[in-house]
């Protein structure tokens, strides 16, 4: 696990079955997190939806669902609009408790994703950014270095 | 809950919004002189301009009888820092699930 990986975990008074239809079926993402144009399944791409201002849902989210094992645990690809389709992995672990479920989420390839979308936005701002740009740059080179 | 660091995230989710930036980082412009480079409405342009300034990725200076917007590096710093982002972007998600399923 690098150190730019985020990891959260917390109690939910539910079974893991009940959980894992929160984390799969369309309505019930969108409940929490974003309704999905369709319920997810194992091996198919995902969307996730937001609906503006304006009336007009559009895609904040999405991915491909890698691995899928009912009920307990889940792997994605996972990109939001800003990231500009640079991939990230997030993982979703489910645990029985007493009580209830331990979901863990593990989210890693951020950095590495932000580099990809930082030279996209450095391509797009060109120059007059030079000054605030300076350290994403090295962030950049860095990551480029790592590769 | 929003936070400052997704307000940025928000303003730069739009390719107007995007554009709008491009064009201030050559030159800082009046409400006017960016409508004039849109087919959009001057109203549509003052919304994302707000968002720009929510975004703190803009500031707006009066001067004279005219208001400047000016491109701002807080919001440039702010989106620097991705894990921050997604650090409280899964803290308000995991929070609205954990309300949603323990009330149940």
């Amino acid at each position: 696990m690098s150190v730019t990986t985020l990891s959260k975990s917390i109690f939910l008074t539910a079974t893991p079955e009940t959980v894992w239809r929160f984390l799969t079926e369309k309505e019930k993402l969108g409940q929490w997190f974003h309704p999905s144009k369709e319920d997810l399944t194992e091996g198919r791409e995902y969307e996730l939806l937001e609906t503006g201002d304006d009336g007009i849902s559009k895609t904040v989210c999405w991915g491909t669902v890698v691995s899928m094992d009912e009920p307990n645990s889940m792997q994605w690809t996972f990109t939001v609009t800003p990231l500009g389709g640079a991939m990230t992995t997030v993982h979703w672990k489910l645990e029985a408790m007493t009580g209830g479920t331990r979901l863990t989420l593990t989210h890693e390839g951020v950095s590495e994703a932000a580099g990809e979308s930082a030279l996209g936005l450095l391509i797009a701002l060109d120059k007059g950014w030079d000054e605030h740009f300076m350290s994403m740059r090295s962030v950049v080179s860095a990551l480029n270095a790592k590769q | 809950m929003r936070t400052r660091v997704q307000d940025s995230f928000r303003a730069l989710a739009d390719p107007t919004r995007r554009e709008i930036l491009v064009m201030l980082s050559k030159r800082e412009m009046t409400i006017g002189e960016i409508a004039a480079e849109f087919p959009i409405t001057r109203a549509a342009v003052k919304k994302h301009l707000t968002m720009l300034e929510e975004g703190q990725l803009i500031s707006v200076h009066p001067i004279g009888r005219e208001r400047i917007n000016r491109l701002e590096p807080t919001g440039i710093k702010n989106v620097h820092d991705w894990m921050s982002y997604f650090d409280q972007f899964w803290d308000d998600k995991l929070s609205s699930l954990q309300t949603l399923l323990n009330n149940q």
